[in-house]
């Protein structure tokens, strides 16, 4: 069966709902950050189907934005941990509920 | 060929997005998920996008997988105590149905209308280092200016975060 672009955007579809999964079910923050990770690889990888589809390498360039929000997000959100582990000594998101209560 | 590298590099990475979810241990979590990037990078060049699939591999499997695992391996031992315990069953309907629907609904799609094949020629050059940075520092100058500065922010917030508080300048 040849390759044709459904394939690629279930493919993507599908690593999407498995970092979505990973994100609700995971405890501990930086798994959780990493399942966004997952996300975003998903989401490039619907930007380049749909650069090839169109023959327009704008989505290419979106794809290095997203490298770059992505790099951000890690860079801020494990500062942020490493905060919170140095007050609280865990990282693990049931035992940070000050807010919540 | 492309079909082999297709399932090939669709197989690694929904392997390696599945083993991040599943595996226990933190660490073993992120060399999974450089294993996906690197199947990712594989798409990217089937796609016909070699000069992202080159990044691909550079910025994401490289850079950014470092700084996690750096990350995790200065503050913790490999599993969180929390991880241990499982999830209660009144909960897993919640987690599986909105993933399960979504395939539902995709898997209907295509039952009624087919799949859609790439119908558009490429031009010579598609994808390279050269037609990206032509778009980059041509059509889309003011995306690449907007997000060298987000970058920017995010570098010193990163700092304002780690430093200790009473030495932050503006305190």
């Amino acid at each position: 069966m040849e390759v044709t672009m459904t394939h690629y955007l279930v493919l993507a579809a599908l690593l999407f709902l498995t970092g979505m999964t990973g994100f609700i079910v995971r405890r501990n923050a930086i798994v959780m950050l990493m399942c966004v990770e997952l996300m975003l690889a998903a989401t490039n990888i619907v930007f380049a189907v749909f650069a090839r589809a169109h023959a327009d390498g704008g989505g290419h360039v979106f794809i290095l934005m997203n490298f770059a929000i992505a790099a951000a997000e890690a860079a801020i959100g494990l500062a942020i941990l490493v905060e919170i582990y140095r007050r609280r000594r865990t990282v693990n998101v049931d035992d940070l509920k000050a807010l919540m209560e | 060929m492309e079909t082999f590298l297709f399932w090939f590099c669709g197989a690694a990475m929904v392997l390696g997005g599945l083993m991040t979810v599943v595996q226990r241990s933190a660490v073993v979590s992120a060399v999974w998920l450089i294993f996906a990037f690197v199947a990712a990078a594989g798409i990217f060049a089937l796609l016909h996008a070699p000069f992202v699939a080159i990044l691909q591999v550079l910025v994401y499997a490289g850079a950014i997988m470092v700084l996690f695992l750096f990350v995790i391996m200065m503050l913790q031992g490999p599993v969180l105590e929390g991880e241990r315990r499982r999830m209660k069953p009144a909960l897993w309907p919640a987690v599986a149905i909105p993933p399960l629907a979504v395939l539902v609904l995709v898997g209907t799609r295509i039952a009624d209308h087919g799949t859609a094949a790439f119908t558009t020629p490429l031009p010579a050059g598609f994808g390279s280092p050269t037609h990206v940075a032509e778009l980059l520092l041509g059509r889309y100058l003011l995306a690449f200016e907007l997000i060298s500065i987000a970058l920017l922010v995010a570098i010193i917030g990163a700092l304002a975060i780690g430093k200790e508080e009473r030495k932050l300048p503006w305190k």
